[in-house]
């Protein structure tokens, strides 16, 4: 009995020790990724990022101010902490396992995170979550989810965010600008 | 008095041989010197070769780490810009399904 009465203490211990790790993952903006390794040789091109502050100082000093393109990183990551992307593309429909997609949106379940935007377009079969953390009225984290049957994206930015900095990406790195696409419609 | 005087000079100036092993310990002595001064000359120059290897094991490792720095924050730079690719990417999917659903933008010319 006393035996049983100390396996439960340590079994409950354990759980909240990994509660509170998880949370304080999550309460940083960083979200627990999953391992992919097991995904990396299934898939037929994998992406997977992990700039923690250290890296991003290395990146920006490396960074041209005076190319636009570098300029706009620079301005996208003021304040930014850690970059982590996880992105997989397959030859075949669902080969990745929902399970840690779905574990990775549990975590964003957890106080501060908001989800800002959910888009699920039926046609394409495609779903972007964007998720961010607001602490004392600021974004501080965020999280997309991004899944099509043959592609998941997860990407977790870590720090002060400004959306219009990231929303003036649009015409750099390839990305279209919306107004472009907006007068082609 | 003159003649005792020249007897002590005599005395006092007379040959004597020299100790037994003089010569020997003079030619060793004579031998040695020039060795002496070629093993303090081997000496620094043993030591000018350590330092010199020495300083060149540290500028070629600084070389290297320099390198090794220089190649991680390019990676970093190119992971940084391909994760900013990415990022802009999936909420340009988001922006575009938000204004095609939303409508029109008014005359004050706010957007997303």
């Amino acid at each position: 009995m006393n035996a049983l009465f100390k396996h439960s203490i340590a079994i409950l211990c354990g759980a909240f020790l990994l509660c509170a790790s998880a949370a304080t993952f999550a309460a940083n903006g960083q979200l627990k990724l999953p391992n992919f390794d097991s995904l990396t040789d299934k898939a037929s091109e994998s992406v997977t990022i992990t700039l923690d502050a250290a890296l991003l100082g290395m990146a920006t000093r490396f960074l041209d101010a005076s190319d636009p393109e570098d300029a706009a990183a620079i301005e996208a990551i003021k304040g930014i902490k850690g970059i982590y992307v996880r992105k997989y593309t397959f030859d075949d429909d669902f080969a990745y396992p929902k399970s840690d997609v779905d574990m990775v949106r549990k975590q964003l379940s957890a106080p501060g995170w908001q989800q800002l935007v959910q888009v699920k377009s039926r046609k394409e079969q495609q779903n972007v979550e964007i998720y961010i953390l607001v602490e004392q009225e600021r974004a501080n984290g965020l999280a997309i989810i991004a899944s099509q049957p043959r592609e998941f994206t997860i990407v977790n930015i870590v720090g002060s965010i400004d959306m219009r900095k990231l929303h003036e990406l649009e015409g750099q790195f390839g990305i279209p600008k919306l107004e472009l696409e907006q007068k082609k419609q | 008095m003159s003649k005792d005087f020249e007897q002590q000079l005599r005395d006092a100036l007379r040959p004597v041989d020299p100790e037994e092993g003089f010569e020997q310990r003079v030619m060793a002595r004579v031998a040695r010197e020039p060795a002496g001064l070629r093993s303090k000359i081997k000496r620094w120059t043993a030591t000018l070769a350590i330092a010199a290897s020495l300083a060149f094991v540290a500028i070629l490792g600084a070389y290297q780490w320099q390198e090794r720095r220089e190649q991680q924050g390019l990676e970093a730079r190119r992971q940084l810009l391909e994760a900013l690719r990415v990022t802009g990417e999936k909420l340009d999917v988001a922006y575009q399904a938000v204004n095609r659903e939303s409508p029109p933008p008014t005359d004050d010319g706010s957007g997303a």
